[in-house]
């Protein structure tokens, strides 16, 4: 895998003050390294709000047209619901930009959400709209 | 990712089941939560036998993510600040528990793979694996649901006592006396499989695990919980659970959403990753 031909732009911007979640149910600075921060650009393939924590799949294409999927892992659903986030709004399909940090397991094309960006230039956060009645 | 690995765990038939039995405490649980939002009295909701009546759903006034009407977020409770903070399950670990610790990490939590905690977040059984629990409360029985991993606990609350033809289960079997207007839950019969998550730690558990919980509602909006933790095989004497005041949420009806076990692999990847440096 040649991870510049997947439009996968790592930059080691290092861990940003309030990048990770205080709070959860495992630690995230175990599973995800905040010194490689990354963003990727691709077409949503499916957003899973389950529990214990979301995840958004992205289909990344690289130069030649091979896709390769990604998963980001967003908060806790009930969380992001009640945050405003709306089951449907983003859907299979819809282009999108994701910014997170990597997972320590390199092997894995996973990675921790920091932004989501919709084609509309809308954003979300690890816990839905970044203008939710939560923030 | 592969789609094959997406495998629910729900016990959907079970949940389904014991939902059934909730339908005397809905009509209340609706009305009361309809009371609460439009006339915060001190008074205390009562039953029909003059017990106060915990129905509702419960938070610390947000959910994770969200913010508390006071400001701030939600955050796992610290172990106390100034200069003797008291102590957490983990500070109170015989020896032998501090080396089996010593052996595990997150990823071992088997609440990453959708295991219900026997002692949950934010220092209150109600809540699991989450910030939001329901109770409904009928003559019989209190009925724990936890919205995060879809689970149940049935407590008797009429003066039976304690069942003993059962097997151990992840969240323990609880019975609930009432001492005045405060409900003692005392729950034992826990496997030792499921892990606690208190404090903001996560942590294993032996069988042995007794765990005392004293409900207590304030007033209408406001229900305060304290509980005694023994674990003799574990701790080298009880854990004092820190207070925990919770409030009504603004809607009467948590969710029922899937769990998968996605983070697990992560975990036990990145764990590999740090071993192999």
């Amino acid at each position: 895998m040649k991870r510049r031909a997947l439009a996968v732009l790592v930059a080691g911007f290092g861990a940003l003050a309030g990048g990770v979640p205080v709070w959860a149910h495992h630690s995230f600075a175990a599973a995800y390294d905040t010194t490689n921060a990354i963003t990727v650009h691709g077409v949503i393939s499916q957003v899973l709000l389950r529990n214990p924590h979301s995840w958004f799949v992205i289909d990344v294409k690289d130069a030649s047209g091979k896709v390769e999927q990604w998963s980001f892992e967003a908060g806790t659903p009930s969380g992001m619901i009640r945050n405003g986030y709306k089951k449907d709004v983003i859907k299979e399909g819809a282009e999108v930009t994701i910014k997170g940090f990597r997972a320590r397991d390199a092997s894995q094309n996973r990675g921790m959400l920091r932004e989501l960006t919709t084609a509309d230039g809308k954003t979300y956060g690890m816990f839905g709209p970044q203008e939710g009645p939560g923030k | 990712m592969k789609r094959s690995m997406l495998k629910q765990s729900l016990p959907t038939a079970a949940i389904a089941a014991a939902l059934v039995c909730f339908t005397a405490g809905t009509a209340r649980l609706a009305a009361q939560s309809g009371a609460a939002k439009t006339a915060p009295s001190a008074q205390v909701p009562r039953t029909a036998d003059g017990h106060p009546d915990l129905s509702g759903v419960w938070w610390r006034g947000a959910d994770v993510g969200g913010k508390l009407p006071g400001g701030g977020s939600i955050t796992a409770p610290a172990g106390g600040r100034g200069a003797t903070p008291p102590p957490t399950f983990p500070s109170l670990y015989t020896p032998a528990a501090a080396a089996k610790a010593k052996t595990l990490s997150d990823k071992d939590d088997p609440a990453l793979g959708c295991t219900n905690t026997a002692f949950g977040t934010l220092n209150v059984s109600l809540f699991d694996v989450g910030a939001v629990g329901q109770i409904v409360q009928t003559p019989k029985f209190l009925i724990m649901l936890t919205e995060t991993y879809n689970s149940f606990q049935i407590i008797p609350i009429d003066g039976r006592p304690r069942r003993t033809d059962i097997p151990p289960s992840n969240r323990g079997d609880g019975v609930g006396h009432w001492e005045g207007d405060t409900l003692v839950v005392d729950k034992t019969n826990f496997t030792d499989t499921s892990w606690i998550y208190a404090e903001g730690r996560v942590s294993f558990h032996s069988d042995a695990m007794h765990v005392v919980e004293r409900y207590r509602r304030v007033d209408a909006n406001t229900l305060e919980i304290e509980a005694i933790i023994e674990d003799p095989k574990v701790l080298t004497k009880p854990w004092a659970v820190p207070k925990q005041t919770l409030v009504l949420a603004p809607f009467d009806q948590i969710m029922e959403l899937a769990c998968s076990n996605e983070t697990q692999s992560l975990m036990e990847g990145a764990a590999k990753q740090t071993a192999n440096k």
